[in-house]
């Protein structure tokens, strides 16, 4: 026994460190916690609910044009840190793609849009200057939240994520699109 | 024949050190407050220990430039802590030397919370440099690690949940204005402190975590768990507000304790079916082990007493036992946020079988190799176990520059000069203070630790 336990370790000591790349979209569930796949797997379903919806695609035909559309904010009361903009951005990235609606920036990112557009008064050619009032003002605001519930028994937790998403109209406050997406896991020890 | 008797008495001393003795004139310097001289002694040759104290090295390094305020130079040590954390490996062939000598023939990997605190120094550097990006890297990085943590262990009252990390990581989100994720960390450490730390270190929810907690769940509009949990906290009354600016005062008191070794004496009973009994009735310790093989049985079977060398802390009591900060806006008491002596022993103690079970492994292989050589060559026998005895020797290995514990208090602050005082109190006599002048910016975090390195010496 002693000398197998040996020979054990000097066998395992062969072992070393490996690293594959996979596909993206291969699924990997290791901890049984919020991951990649969840974020995938709400973004497809919310772009295809999104572009097939017959209220946004009624909404734009009324409109005449393209609408833009502002992210807001997604709130986490999730007991985990999950970043909404995993999905979001893969969201965004449809909008843009499929061309049925204008993607306008954040606050964040609006805010330095305009430090730049102030500095560029004082620093830049005349002739290249970006003018000021010529912002477009978004039409809709995307704006969600994601809830988890859990239930735990020994080694036995099961979890259910849902995700909503609210697409919803700035000047009249009406909700245009209302997207929601659960997830439900059974983690096991 | 002289010069072997040389080697022995080598072995000898160096089988008798602790790491702590080993180390002393920087632990002692470092515990004097002679930082630069301690930094000195320390060096900078990373391959101390042929390279197997490594994870020291670079933690003993970071926290010293840390506390000296060199934090970019602190940082590149703490990054090579946790990136050694991260790739470390056991190498098995030096795991099984090491039971034919003794634990401190392999590199040290570090103990849990001493992963999580290179990542909290490291992001409380980030964040007194104005980093918030970085430090947020930090923040993730101690996520995955307390998930880790969370699925190491499959049996309950086990240390897996660390309350302090999460209450930091609330810190760190609120001071970027993330209070989502904030609100999240500051829930998730109530959660632990509640179900945790009330049991295994008898401590209770500090006041500031309810405070920030209910301040977050306002700023994000979360109406539902905002009564909730003024209720929970009996704070019906409590309204939240935002103040100009704020400083989170971070105390390190006193020192961890350090790992010293004891020793048992066991009596192995042979049994039937090749069952062999390692027996210290004093203590009421038994472990059975099978053992295969005549060869090994006939070994063991000559075995009647023998040492076995494990590890143990030996706590450095602290000098001051409370503090409070004043600034014109009242006194704050610092809160006790994490009691890192308590967390070390609590970890020791939970892996103590093992330990058990690796010594006890450890000797019995000794002690074949001992007497499969006796019966080549007597006189070689008896040498190698002198050698045995001698090398017999428990890991002392740990990080013992970090604090015995971690308090904290949040501050309103006015933009512009502020000045806070600092009193810390003995048991007996009058408190030592200290003033510090803060400038912030109009809804600017602030970051300040202070560290009260005075303790007890270990007691051997």
């Amino acid at each position: 026994m002693i000398r197998f336990v040996l020979f054990l370790f000097i066998l395992v000591s062969c072992q070393t460190r490996s690293v594959t790349r996979v596909q993206p979209d291969a699924t990997y569930d290791l901890s049984g916690r919020w991951n990649d796949a969840d974020s995938r797997m709400v973004a497809d379903q919310m772009i295809n609910d999104l572009l097939q919806s017959s209220n946004f695609t009624e909404y734009a035909k009324q409109k005449g044009n393209k609408p833009a559309i502002v992210v807001g904010i997604i709130k986490n009361k999730t007991t985990e840190h999950i970043d909404a903009s995993n999905y979001i951005k893969k969201i965004e990235l449809a909008i843009y793609n499929s061309g049925t609606a204008d993607i306008v920036e954040s606050e964040e990112f609006r805010d330095k849009m305009r430090v730049e557009r102030l500095q560029q008064q004082d620093f830049a050619d005349p002739e290249t200057v970006a003018e000021f009032g010529k912002e477009i003002g978004a039409d809709l605001m995307l704006f969600g939240e994601m809830t988890s519930e859990t239930d735990v028994f020994r080694s036995q937790k099961v979890v259910n994520y849902v995700t909503s998403l609210y697409l919803t109209d700035i000047e009249t406050n009406k909700r245009i699109w209302f997207g929601q997406n659960e997830i439900k896991k059974v983690v096991r020890n | 024949m002289m010069r072997f008797g040389y080697l022995l008495i080598l072995l000898f001393f160096f089988g008798c050190a602790s790491y702590h003795q080993v180390n002393q004139d920087f632990h002692h310097e470092f515990r004097n407050g002679d930082l630069h001289q301690a930094l000195e002694i320390l060096g900078d040759n990373e391959n101390v220990g042929s390279g197997r104290n490594r994870f020291l090295f670079y933690a003993d390094k970071g926290l010293l430039l840390s506390i000296l305020g060199r934090y970019e130079e602190s940082n590149s040590y703490f990054e090579k802590a946790f990136l050694y954390g991260e790739d470390f490996q056991k190498n098995y062939v030096a795991e099984a030397a090491t039971y034919l000598t003794n634990p401190n023939l392999k590199a040290y990997g570090g103990e849990d919370h001493e992963h999580l605190f290179v990542l909290y120094y490291k992001a409380l550097n980030f964040l007194k440099l104005r980093k918030p990006s970085e430090a947020l890297v930090e923040c993730r990085r101690l996520n995955i690690r307390l998930q880790q943590l969370n699925d190491k262990y499959s049996s309950g009252n086990k240390f897996q949940r660390d309350a302090f990390i999460h209450t930091l990581m609330g810190v760190i989100y609120q001071s970027t204005k993330d209070y989502n994720n904030a609100f999240i960390a500051y829930r998730n450490a109530v959660e632990v402190y509640e179900e945790d730390y009330s049991e295994m270190f008898g401590m209770n929810i500090p006041d500031q975590l309810k405070i920030d907690l209910l301040n977050t769940a306002a700023w994000m509009g979360f109406n539902d768990e905002l009564q909730f949990y003024k209720e929970k906290f009996s704070m019906q009354d409590y309204s939240p507000s935002v103040p100009t600016a704020s400083l989170v005062f971070f105390w390190h008191n006193g020192l961890v304790p350090v790992k010293g070794e004891w020793s048992i004496n066991f009596i192995m009973e042979q049994r039937e079916n090749n069952w062999i009994v390692f027996n210290n009735p004093e203590m009421g310790l038994s472990f059975p082990f099978q053992v295969d093989g005549d060869n090994d049985r006939r070994n063991l079977t000559n075995l009647e007493v023998f040492r076995v060398a494990f590890p143990r802390y030996l706590e450095r009591p602290v000098f001051y036992e409370s503090g409070i900060l004043e600034s014109a806006g009242g006194q704050y008491k610092l809160e006790l946020l994490e009691d890192v002596n308590k967390v070390a022993f609590y970890s020791l103690n939970q892996r103590m079988m093992l330990e058990f079970g690796k010594g006890l492994l450890r000797a019995a292989l000794k002690k074949t190799t001992e007497h499969t050589i006796r019966r080549e060559d007597e006189r070689l026998g008896a040498l190698v176990g002198l050698i045995n005895a001698v090398t017999e020797k428990a890991d002392t290995r740990n990080w013992q520059t970090l604090p015995h514990s971690i308090s904290y208090a949040r501050i309103p602050m006015e933009r512009g000069n502020n000045t806070v005082e600092l009193k810390l109190s003995p048991g007996h006599g009058a408190p030592a203070t200290y003033t510090f002048k803060y400038e912030p910016a109009a809804g600017e975090t602030l970051f300040h630790t202070f560290s009260s390195l005075e303790s007890g010496y270990p007691r051997y």
